[in-house]
């Protein structure tokens, strides 16, 4: 039996856990203002707030993509849809988009209110870009956008001076008519609810962000049991510990991307995150899980492993060992995991003086979507300039995300025109693409060339301009 | 209207098909389609499936209870297919389930064998085959082959644009409940109400009267729900045959893979221009890729046939087009109807021309644009145009000259990136070029309480038509819009009703609602008169809701005219008919008047091209576009907004992938449409000033679709920016995706 608040009510179900959000709010619950436009997490359309209670007491919220949600990860929270804003009078956001024409056929709208909801309940700050950036994964096909983004405009502005920090902030929010006032409440109500017990079952599907999974094989998953990972709070963290970033495996990418922590010690990091999907999907997907689905695009991990990453791996009985991201992937989605074991956490060397990390992809569209090629480098320098330790990761190009061998013979050479050419010389001999939707062999190979040229040269020419 | 709509958008309140409470015992529909491109049925097992847990029923062609037909031009397309296949997709057998879900599994446990026979997916191969839809049509004005040879400058190549995919958020869908006596009820999310009624009734065997169709509002059309019936024909019926409701939901990926598109097009292009860059002679061949049937496609190529000389005046031109037939799903409507194929090709001509010239592009382009006086290839001449006002008026505000400078500037200083600027003007004809289909009803009612119904064969999808209906109801009747509500489209309440498109939903259903409220307004105006004591209705007029003798209100509102005259027993009810004036086409001798006016703009984009990665962004936009004088600006505006950023994602990022089989390969996952980030950051739009239209309602202009074709201009800036770098290479094809501007500027050389 799950238990979770939807909008003003506490509801308690016997759905199998692996049903999405989508269909229980749309199918179950006969709530149909939560639309469903692609069921891939590609178009926002689905977009609701869940919230979860935290340790302080406090709720946090997070727009996510409903269709790709289990409802088993939401119990004991609180799902917002966009009924829950009640609409009478209309929020800030709704009177906005109103007021700005900013919907034609209304069919993406519910998604880009809840969206913008949640930008304002959430986002560190409160500016222009963060608010476009929170509309990353809202798709929509009739505005052109302009209009949507006049509105977000005079969001910003009339948000300017709400206190958005600390405690105050939900209030803030109620006042200035963003959120009804009944969201004061649900910190109380949830702390009501069953919690759950934060213990897996070594047995069942791992369900981290779900992001993956529920694109691949929905069907199934409702028929087969699961265990979700957020439960695992204590696998919730990013702290450094000497010269170590360390991120517990239950991370999401969004929450890595706005660490305090990654944002002092390793900021190219959270800054080339937001090249991942969208905010609707960062916020439910995790680090780990990218890993683990070992597809040989995925973002964070070519980032990953290009920075060196040690993976901790926890066995059932909570022994754990220790395996270096680039042995982990054995062969076309294959990793070296055993039954039952999880990853807890990826522990990433910080960069030492002298040491650059860059990450570069390219996609059809430039935000979400799937590269065609990414690619990302290490590299340490010795005081003279010349090459020290240089690690350059490749994706798209194989069967698997994998490092560029062969790049130790560069270790103390100058970081020169030659030298350049040569290391982009041996990139492109490790490059064996296909032709596939995302772009033909002959561009991928060419594109990886061109793309470890730009991670070499945009080294150099930081170093010119010191 | 258009507030309270949005008021309920953003609420999510709006009612989508699939949004309606589910009838109680509402059965789900899914159909088995050929995996195959093209052959023979030789077995359909269907066993396995009627035997699956839920399952219902499964429907082959001996099923269909009235005429196995949902060909829109041609009697061509048969709902579920007979004893052959012709594409990827097509519908073989309907699969009617408790639940989608069953109906899904149970679709997959439909087994068939086919022959396998050979395939064409190339238009071009299909034309050399004479496989063709309709005749191939040829229109020649002029001589051009003599003109060539006058030329200083003649260019000519080989060029294509891709097919687009509509992605309308909502997918296809319908839900049809049964009635009494053999009728049926069907909500669908349609753009052609009168067609599509006449096609239920046809493949039920029922009479239309039989049959209603009723359409709240869609979630996006862009044309893609306006000739092919399938999805709506489908659920009906198996409801028919069952007794029960049915409803039938396309996926995102079903819709992809099995919907027409907007037509890719191939083109053989020569054009020959004096040594000033004036055009003298311009000779082009259009292969629509058709699809496996006719459908609308006919009248899309007819259009990008009539559109083919641009907004440039030629005066030697030979059109050549064909409708080819191959086997992919047949493509159909989408927002501009084959205008931007017609068009890309006479502004990719011209650009090259004007390089082999060595004069700016720009400058040939205004050279050459339509003015008073001009006659356009098919004999019809123009008496004004605005063309030229609307470059010049773009030019006046961002100085194009400048600009340009800014550009060449911007690029000799830089070598990692690379600007490219495009001027694009469009010219677009308004009407449907069948003439047969400018006509509309619309049936007002006014109740004894003052409120007031308006019902008209126009679909609301988004692009602000019933905002419009009810403002014209209200202007005309002289009452505040909130006593307006426009009422769903429903085929019980107006028959035959044209498709809404051509960008003529409020034109034509704008006049004829214009007509009905002046047909109540003659018989309430001599009442008021008679009710006040006044001599004469000629001083009776009616505003803000106030009945005015003279200037001087009166103490009559409407609310209290409208209860008087319901007591005094006048009609108040009123149905009017509009049909567009002198509009005529004479396809043997491709000569007439086809559209009733033409809606013009010039706009300007500018990109900025990466050139190691081949990748580049939208910079800015502006356009001056023609509307006459709009009706309600915000939507207007919106119109331009998303139909610029939607030809955008045409001309650059919409791809779509095929496998040597035919099979199309792009998802949801690889389908990418603009986004929020795509949009240039500076985006201007003017509305032309002073434009009269007497050829529309209250002056109005049609504004749905020609803004599209600005999105040309995506193609032609990053172009322009390519041809910075190299011009020693062919131009790419449209869409011109990051993947093809890389490899136009680093790939290898190709075969020529
Ligand atoms: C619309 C869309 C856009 C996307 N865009 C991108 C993109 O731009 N770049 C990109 O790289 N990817 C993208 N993805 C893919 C996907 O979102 C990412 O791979 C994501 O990081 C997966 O994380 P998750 O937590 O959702 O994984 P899940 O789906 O929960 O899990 C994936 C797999 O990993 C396993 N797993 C998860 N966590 C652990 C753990 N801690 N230990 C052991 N096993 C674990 C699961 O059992 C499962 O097998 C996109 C996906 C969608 C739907
Ligand atoms: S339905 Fe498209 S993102 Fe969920
Ligand atoms: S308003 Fe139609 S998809 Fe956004």
């Amino acid at each position: 039996m799950l238990s979770f608040i939807v909008n003003q009510q506490v509801v308690r179900t016997d759905q199998h856990p692996g049903m999405v959000l989508l269909e229980f709010l749309r199918d179950v619950r006969c709530l149909s203002g939560t639309k469903e436009a692609c069921r891939e997490g590609e178009c926002g359309a689905c977009t609701v707030l869940v919230g979860r209670l935290q340790a302080n007491g406090r709720v946090t919220y997070k727009a996510v993509a409903s269709c790709l949600l289990p409802i088993g990860d939401v119990d004991g929270g609180h799902v917002v849809s966009v009924e829950g804003l009640l609409g009478a009078p209309l929020t800030l956001v709704q009177q906005l988009i109103v007021d700005h024409t900013a919907s034609q056929c209304g069919f993406c709208t519910p998604g880009v209110v809840l969206s913008l909801t949640g930008f304002a309940l959430t986002s560190p700050t409160l500016s222009y870009t963060d608010a476009i950036d929170a509309l990353d994964g809202n798709i929509c096909r009739c505005t052109g956008y302009v209009a949507i983004r006049n509105a977000v405009q005079q969001l910003v502005n009339q948000l300017a001076t709400t206190d958005h920090t600390g405690a105050g902030r939900l209030a803030a929010l109620v006042a200035a008519g963003v959120v009804p006032a009944y969201f004061q409440t649900i910190p109380q109500q949830l702390a009501a609810l069953p919690q759950p017990s934060g213990k897996l079952d070594p047995n069942a599907v791992l369900v981290a962000g779900g992001t993956d999974l529920f694109v691949q094989r929905p069907e199934a998953l409702m028929e087969t049991p699961l265990a979700f990972l957020s439960q695992r709070r204590d696998l919730d963290y990013v702290r450094v510990e000497g010269q170590v970033l360390r991120v517990g495996g239950g991370v999401t990418l969004e929450d890595f991307r706005r660490s305090e922590t990654v944002l002092q010690h390793f900021p190219a990091l959270a800054r080339d995150m937001l090249l991942h999907s969208s905010t609707i999907l960062r916020n439910q997907a995790t680090l780990a899980g990218n890993i683990v689905n070992a597809s040989p695009i995925g973002d964070a991990t070519i980032m990953l492993l290009a920075a060196d990453t040690t993976l901790v791996l926890e066995a059932a009985d909570g022994t754990t060992r220790e395996v270096k991201l680039d042995r982990f992937f054995l062969a076309y989605k294959q990793v070296d995991l055993r039954k039952g074991e999880l990853i807890r956490e990826m522990a990433i060397p910080l960069l030492p003086p002298g040491g650059r990390y860059r990450f570069e992809k390219v996609s059809n569209r430039v935000t979400l979507d799937i590269a065609a090629v990414n690619t990302a480098m290490r590299l340490v320098q010795a005081p003279d300039g010349t090459i020290a330790d240089l690690r350059i990761s490749a994706g798209g190009v194989g069967p698997m995300p994998f490092m560029i061998h062969g790049l130790q013979v560069f270790t103390g050479r100058a970081l020169d025109a030659p030298t350049v050419d040569a290391i982009v010389q041996v990139a492109a001999s490790a490059a064996k693409p296909i032709d596939d939707v995302r772009g033909s062999a002959v561009y991928k190979r060419l594109l990886l060339r061109n793309l470890v040229r730009a991670l070499l040269t945009s080294a150099v020419a930081e170093e010119v301009a010191r | 209207m258009k507030q309270e709509v949005m008021a309920m958008h953003v609420r999510g309140a709006s009612q989508f098909v699939d949004d309606m409470p589910t009838p109680a015992g509402c059965l789900h529909a899914v159909l088995y389609t050929s995996p195959i491109a093209r052959g023979r049925i030789r077995s359909l097992d269907i066993t396995q499936a009627q035997a699956a847990p839920g399952v219902v029923a499964v429907y082959t062609h001996k099923d269909v209870p009235g005429l196995n037909q949902v060909g829109h031009i041609f009697k061509d397309q048969p709902l579920l297919a007979i004893d052959a296949v012709e594409y990827i997709g097509q519908p073989i057998a309907l699969v009617v389930a408790e639940s989608n879900r069953a109906a899904h599994r149970a679709a997959k446990l439909v087994h068939a064998e086919f022959e396998k026979l050979d395939a064409v997916f190339d238009p071009r191969e299909a034309a050399a085959r004479g496989m063709l839809h309709g005749k191939k049509r040829v229109l020649v004005n002029g001589d051009p082959d003599a003109a060539f040879a006058r030329c200083a400058h003649v260019v000519q190549g080989k060029l294509g644009s891709g097919p687009q995919e509509h992605f309308y958020f909502e997918t296809q869908r319908a839900l049809a409940c049964p009635g009494e006596h053999d009728t049926m009820k069907v909500y669908a999310s349609a753009q052609a109400p009168g067609a599509f009624h006449h096609h239920l009734a046809e493949v039920l065997g029922i009479p239309q009267s039989k049959v209603e169709l009723d359409i709240r509002r869609l979630g996006g059309g862009f044309g893609g729900k306006e000739s092919t019936a399938v999805w709506i024909v489908a659920p009906a019926m198996a409801a028919f045959l069952l007794k029960r409701p049915c409803k039938l939901v396309l996926e995102r990926n079903e819709d992809i893979a099995t919907t027409g598109k907007r037509h890719a097009y191939q083109y053989d292009y020569k054009l020959g221009v004096d040594s000033e860059g004036r055009i003298l002679a311009y000779d082009v061949t259009l292969y629509q890729h058709a699809g496996a049937c006719a459908d609308i496609s006919p009248a899309v190529l007819g259009r990008s046939f009539l559109h083919a000389s641009g907004s440039y005046r030629i005066p030697n031109i030979r059109i050549t087009g064909m409708s080819c037939r191959t086997n992919i799903p047949p493509n159909n409507a989408f927002r501009g109807f084959g205008v931007p194929q017609g068009t890309f090709a006479i502004e990719a001509a011209l650009t090259r021309a004007a390089e082999v010239a060595g004069i700016d592009v720009a400058v040939v382009k205004r050279r050459n644009l339509l003015q008073a006086g001009d006659t356009l290839p098919y004999g019809m001449k123009l008496d004004w145009t605005n063309a030229i006002r609307c470059w010049d008026t773009l030019d006046t505000q961002v100085d194009l000259a400048a600009r340009r400078q800014a550009v060449t500037d911007y690029n000799r200083t830089h070598t990692d990136t690379q600007r490219g600027l495009a001027v694009v003007p469009v010219c677009f004809g308004i009407s449907f070029a069948q003439t047969a289909l400018n006509q509309a009803s619309s049936l007002v009612h006014i109740y004894v309480d003052g409120s007031v119904s308006v019902s008209t064969g126009a679909v609301e999808m988004g692009q602000g038509v019933n905002t419009k209906l009810q403002i014209i109801a209200a202007r005309t009747l002289g009452i505040p819009e909130d006593f307006v509500r426009v009422d769903s489209t429903n085929t019980s309440r107006i028959p035959n009703a044209s498709p809404t498109s051509a960008s003529t939903g409020a034109d034509l259903n704008g006049m004829a609602t214009r007509q009905a409220c002046e047909d109540l307004l003659g018989r309430l105006k001599p009442f008021a008169a008679q009710h006040l004591r006044h001599p004469t209705a000629d001083d009776v007029t009616i505003r803000g809701g106030v009945v005015f003798l003279g200037d001087q209100p009166t103490d009559l509102h409407w609310e209290a005219l409208v209860k008087a005259a319901q007591w005094a027993r006048v009609d108040l009810g009123a149905h009017a008919f509009y049909a567009t004036p002198n509009l005529h086409y004479d396809l043997e001798t491709e000569r007439g008047r086809p559209f009733a006016y033409y809606s013009y703009g010039t706009s300007i984009t500018e990109v900025q091209l990466d050139v190691l990665r081949g990748t580049y962004a939208m910079l800015a936009f502006d356009v001056v576009h023609d509307i006459g004088r709009s009706l309600t600006e915000a939507v207007d505006r919106g119109q331009i907004e998303g139909g610029v950023i939607q030809g955008m994602g045409w001309a650059t990022l919409e791809q779509i992938h095929y496998a040597p089989d035919g099979r199309v390969l792009t998802g949801v996952n690889a389908y990418k449409i603009p986004d929020i980030k795509f949009v240039p950051p500076h985006f201007g739009v003017a509305l032309l000033p002073d434009s009269d239209n007497p050829f529309a309602v209250y002056n109005s202009k049609a504004v749905g679709e020609p803004p599209f074709v600005h999105g040309l201009g995506a193609y032609f800036a990053v172009l322009d920016a390519l041809r910075a770098v190299r011009t020693d290479r062919p131009l790419p094809d449209l869409p011109v995706t990051p993947e093809r501007a890389f490899l136009y500027l680093h790939g290898p050389d190709l075969p020529t």
